[in-house]
């Protein structure tokens, strides 16, 4: 497995634990307090842990493999990473879009806002998720 | 070694072991390009650039057309 399928691996299981914590803590929040519940301390929680897991993973990951860790993408990985955040585009466009609509027809602003956040989060899994599966699926 | 799906065919594996069996590792870091790749050329999976198929022939003392071939079936 390649050092960038690695990571790829390793920061969209973070995303995913971390995305599916600020899920359950929003929802619980709604269920006790309504959606007036005030968001910026958990999207700062959220960002806090994602920004450490993250410095630790990498840190972890360049440690085992520092040659890799330092080369750039090359001339076949470039393309994949690159079509890769286009995919990951559109879903936040449709998550962005969607969450606008429903802000449009509802006019729940604390909603919109999560909504969003969900939608950033869901595009950064999706991002890890097209890289995995094209840099597997061209070797 | 025949192309699956690509008209480009290559003999990278067959020069990669007659150049002292030499590994995929090694011969990455020769071109510039990840291990993962260097499987991807030989099997056929994915076509370098230009300036990589010159690198790889260039490193074997052979020319071009020695190492890459066209498969006019794939075309």
């Amino acid at each position: 497995m390649s050092f960038r399928e690695k990571s790829a691996w390793v920061m969209g299981a973070i995303m995913l634990i971390a995305g599916l914590n600020y899920l359950v803590r929003v929802l619980s929040a709604s269920s006790e307090l309504g959606w007036s519940a005030p968001p910026i301390g958990m999207s700062v929680t959220f960002t806090v842990v994602v920004v450490i897991a993250s410095i630790i993973a990498q840190t972890v990951l360049a440690v085992r493999s520092p040659k890799e860790a330092e080369a750039p993408a090359d001339e076949r990985e470039r393309p994949l990473v690159d079509r890769a955040g286009n995919w990951s585009g559109v879903v936040l466009g449709i998550g962005v879009v969607t969450s606008l609509l429903h802000f449009f027809y509802h006019e729940d602003g604390v909603l919109l806002f999560h909504m969003v956040m969900g939608s950033l989060i869901l595009a950064q899994i999706a991002e890890y998720a097209f890289r995995i599966t094209l840099l597997r699926r061209s070797l | 070694m025949g192309a699956k799906g690509l008209p480009i065919t290559n003999r990278v594996r067959e020069f990669r072991e007659r150049h002292g069996q030499m590994s995929q590792a090694a011969l990455g870091d020769a071109i510039g390009v990840t291990r993962q790749t260097v499987i991807a050329i030989e099997q056929g999976r994915y076509s370098p650039s230009l300036e990589s198929a010159f690198r790889i022939a260039r490193l074997f003392g052979v020319g071009v057309e020695d190492v890459f071939g066209w498969n006019e079936d794939q075309a």
